[in-house]
């Protein structure tokens, strides 16, 4: 009887283990990769994340990207002590990168592999998927240097000011197209973050 | 033996009275802001008496904004409570004067820093909290985003101000072409560049944001990022009063160093753990520089715990968690952009 009674206990206790960890894996699941939805490019972002010339000193050359990943935005340097800012979503908690690179590819509505370790964090996305409106890297990517990162545009534009990625920099479609357009392969990427404590 | 008695009280008395008489005018005397303040328990604080995003009170008298929080910061590093800071509404006119009769122990009133205005009044400008300058508005539908453009404008500007000489010395350096709309009134120019007489209107830059908020439709100007004049906005003290002038300058100075270390209101416990050299410097882990400005270790913690680092001051009020949503600009730190620069503390 007590045997038994222990055994009860112990497969509750297994079923709310179980659970509790179906639970919180649920939790856990970054939202931000939402393959197939369709971009709603109609969506319009607080003013904070909205393109704009602001000033900008800096000692880099007209031309060079600056990723402030703390601040969410992305400045490209026009010179004249003014930059073009972006709003952009960022690499989440453990996922947050910095250095110089530089772009080596650009490719307009990319298809896209998630890189193995993502699918092993996240298998529930889908091993290959044609560019398109629904594709999470939106409507142009550009690759920085032999990183699995890129700078490229989303599916997911309420993104936009958080830090929710895999590393990657993500622009709102609209946005992206008129970065890629400005800069060639080659271009210089400062990623820059917070200092640690 | 009686008589001596008496005499003796009496001379006591006189003495008692003297020293009495030589307290309180010592005190009247006494010019040290610090311990007066210190005596009294509160920071006195000159501030604007309604100006959104720098300092206003709402119908409860609840004062908000940038100039306002800089001076809860001085309370927070003296008392450890940012509430000991009590606002004076002062106008223009008479906000120098004011000081200078130790009506207020700190002007935190969006002033210019000048020099005429620091021999003229006998004051001091510990260090720039905010770096004004005049600028354009314009519609966004024009295009435009740099004021080199403005080739051939009509501009909006107040008569008889400084602005309107701005505006004349930048288009003359730059040799470009533009008619004036002069008006008196501010309220005037504004009407005046809403009812499109104007292709362009000229003001501070911070005004400029708050103009814009009374548009019918508010988005759809732009501010450039130009700044074509210098308007340096700071706190203001008496001179020849150190201890406390070397308090308000080290409060703001502690608020962008913070920032610049990554150090804000929501992680300062975890900066109190840090074995950086220069975080363990300013949250007095390592050092005594608080000691050192007649304060406490912590000061800096105080003032990051209560109102927060130099970026989240200026964001609540001004940027992106405002309604004025300014650019940071001029005011982002030095390595980010702005020209925002603090002496180290070491």
């Amino acid at each position: 009887m007590r045997n038994f009674r222990h055994l009860t206990w112990m497969l509750i206790a297994a079923i709310g283990l179980v659970f509790s960890t179906t639970q919180s894996n649920a939790q856990k699941r970054p939202d931000a990769d939402e393959p197939g939805l369709v971009a709603d490019d109609a969506y319009e972002l607080e003013p904070e994340w909205q393109k704009q010339v602001v000033y900008f000193r800096t000692t880099e050359a007209p031309g060079t990207i600056i990723v402030v990943t703390a601040e969410r935005h992305l400045y490209l340097v026009q010179g004249n002590g003014r930059a073009i800012r972006y709003g952009i979503g960022v690499g989440r908690e453990g996922f947050t990168w910095q250095g110089l690179v530089n772009i080596t590819q650009k490719k307009e509505w990319p298809d896209w592999t998630p890189p193995p370790e993502m699918i092993q964090r996240q298998p529930y996305l889908p091993r290959f998927m044609a560019g398109g409106p629904g594709n999470p890297l939106g409507a142009r990517a550009m690759y920085l240097g032999t990183t699995v990162y890129r700078i490229h545009g989303t599916n997911r534009p309420d993104t936009i000011g958080t830090a929710v990625s895999s590393g990657c920099f993500r622009l709102v479609n609209r946005d992206v197209a008129d970065l890629y357009d400005r800069v060639p392969v080659g271009t210089k990427v400062v990623i820059r973050q917070k200092p640690e404590l | 033996m009686m008589r001596t008695f008496r005499g003796g009280l009496l001379i006591g008395l006189a003495v008692a009275v003297l020293v009495a008489i030589g307290a309180i005018v010592y005190e009247f005397y006494d010019t040290r802001t610090l311990k007066r303040t210190v005596r009294r328990g509160e920071v006195l604080c000159g501030v604007n008496a309604g100006l959104p995003g720098f300092s206003i009170p709402d119908d409860k008298g609840n004062w908000t904004g940038f100039d306002v929080d800089f001076c809860r910061a001085v309370a927070a590093a003296i008392f450890d409570d940012p509430k000991k800071a009590k606002f004076v509404p002062l106008d223009a006119n008479e906000r120098f004067t004011e000081l200078q009769k130790r009506k207020v122990d700190i002007l935190s009133r969006n002033s210019t820093w000048s020099m005429a205005r620091e021999t003229t009044y006998d004051l001091y400008f510990p260090a720039v909290a905010y770096y004004d300058g005049q600028g354009f508005m314009l519609p966004v539908a024009r295009k435009i985003d740099s004021a080199l453009d403005l080739n051939g404008s009509k501009v909006c500007v107040q008569a008889s101000t400084t602005t309107a000489l701005n505006l004349a010395d930048y288009f003359r350096a730059n040799n470009m072409k533009y008619e004036e709309v002069k008006l008196p009134k501010l309220d005037d120019v504004v009407k005046a560049y809403a009812d499109g007489k104007c292709d362009t209107l000229t003001a501070d830059v911070s005004q400029l944001y708050a103009l814009r908020l009374n548009m019918t439709k508010p988005l759809d100007h732009t501010i450039l990022p130009d700044v074509v004049s210098k308007e340096p906005l700071a706190p203001v003290v008496r001179q020849r009063d150190d201890d406390w002038m070397m308090i308000v300058k080290w409060t703001l100075y502690a608020m962008i160093n913070a920032e610049e270390l990554g150090i804000d209101s929501k992680n300062i416990d975890e900066a109190l753990k840090s074995k950086k050299p220069d975080v363990m410097r300013l949250v007095g882990t390592e050092g005594n520089y608080g000691e050192q400005l007649g304060l406490t270790k912590d000061w800096a913690v105080r003032i990051i715990r209560h109102v927060g680092n130099y970026g989240e001051m200026y964001e609540r009020n001004v940027g992106s968690g405002s309604k004025l949503q300014i650019p940071r600009g001029m005011n982002q730190l030095w390595n980010a952009g702005g020209i925002q620069y603090a002496p180290p503390i070491r």
